[in-house]
């Protein structure tokens, strides 16, 4: 039997992420000849489990993306993509992405020139509050992002992220929510009881 | 007392220095991890001044605002005090 854990348990970082794929050699030419991304690992099976489902005979198929994590993908045999799993175009559904880590502006550079080579269609960067940013789009439609981190997060970010959530949850309770400027409006009595909290601790 | 807050991170010391710029606002001394920054009746900050990308630049109120926003674009934001209750301002009036 294990020890029962005394601490509160931790995360280590990404393992893998993974999500579905109707097209098998668009997608592996496109991760791992053109990102590069090295094969690492791919399980064939026989469907099993979720009986009910008729689960169908797949391969699971994992990247390399760096710091022992790994990008994945399930290719499920002979079945059809559900329309609800097309990617939506817009900025909506772009919202569900990969981000990966570079260390450097050049390395970066290096992403861009990259993928422009192999005549992927990819941003021009975009400098966020903290990191620095090229978009682009797999085979699947999938939206990737790569990023360069500008400075750490630090104290004043936490805080500043709480007290945003608080005034967030908050207006969404109210169910009458419906822009930014009532969030910012509605953020400064938080602000200032992080401000006051600050103030007793020292 | 009207006025926004901005966090004491590097990105939106900026925003600091071109609200000084207007020369209608007074900067209060660091407090917890923000500066408040008060205006009497409005003031207009202009993005040039702030030298922000526009990602940074239309986030740049996330500190708080005690005030309301008349106009907002990728040039200017104006400012003006306010006593209207936060759910009473509608998606017009922050456009």
């Amino acid at each position: 039997m294990p020890e029962p854990l005394k601490l509160q348990p931790m995360l280590h970082g990404v393992d893998h992420t993974a999500r579905p794929t109707w097209k098998l050699r668009e997608t592996v030419k496109f991760y791992r000849d053109i990102l590069g991304l090295p094969l690492v690992h791919c399980i064939s099976a026989k469907g099993w489990g979720r009986e009910k489902e008729n689960h169908a005979d797949f391969l699971h198929f994992f990247f390399d993306s760096g710091n022992e994590s790994t990008i994945a993908f399930f290719y499920y045999i002979g079945t059809q993509q559900p329309p609800e799993l097309v990617v939506p175009k817009g900025y909506i559904a772009m919202a569900n992405h990969t981000a990966w880590r570079v260390e450097s502006e050049a390395e970066l550079l290096a992403w861009q020139k990259r993928l422009e080579g192999h005549g992927v269609n990819v941003s021009q960067f975009v400098q966020h509050e903290v990191i620095e940013s090229i978009y682009f789009r797999d085979p699947n439609w999938y939206p990737l992002e790569i990023t360069r981190s500008l400075r750490d997060v630090d104290v004043p970010d936490a805080v500043d992220a709480a007290a945003t959530l608080e005034a967030a949850m908050e207006l969404e309770d109210s169910g009458k929510w419906r822009n930014i400027e009532q969030l910012w409006r509605d953020k400064v009595k938080f602000v200032q009881a992080s401000q006051n909290a600050e103030l007793e601790k020292a | 007392m009207s006025g926004f807050y901005v966090l004491n991170v590097p990105e939106f010391a900026s925003l600091i220095e071109a609200a000084l710029k207007s020369g209608r606002c007074t900067v209060h001394e660091l407090k917890g991890h923000y500066r408040f920054v008060e205006f009497e009746r409005e003031i207009e900050i202009r993005r040039s001044d702030t030298r922000m990308n526009e990602a940074v630049w239309y986030g740049c109120l996330t500190g708080g605002l005690d005030g309301k926003i008349t106009h907002f674009d990728g040039e200017r934001l104006n400012l003006v005090a306010t006593n209207e209750p936060v759910l009473g301002i509608s998606t017009q009036d922050a456009r």
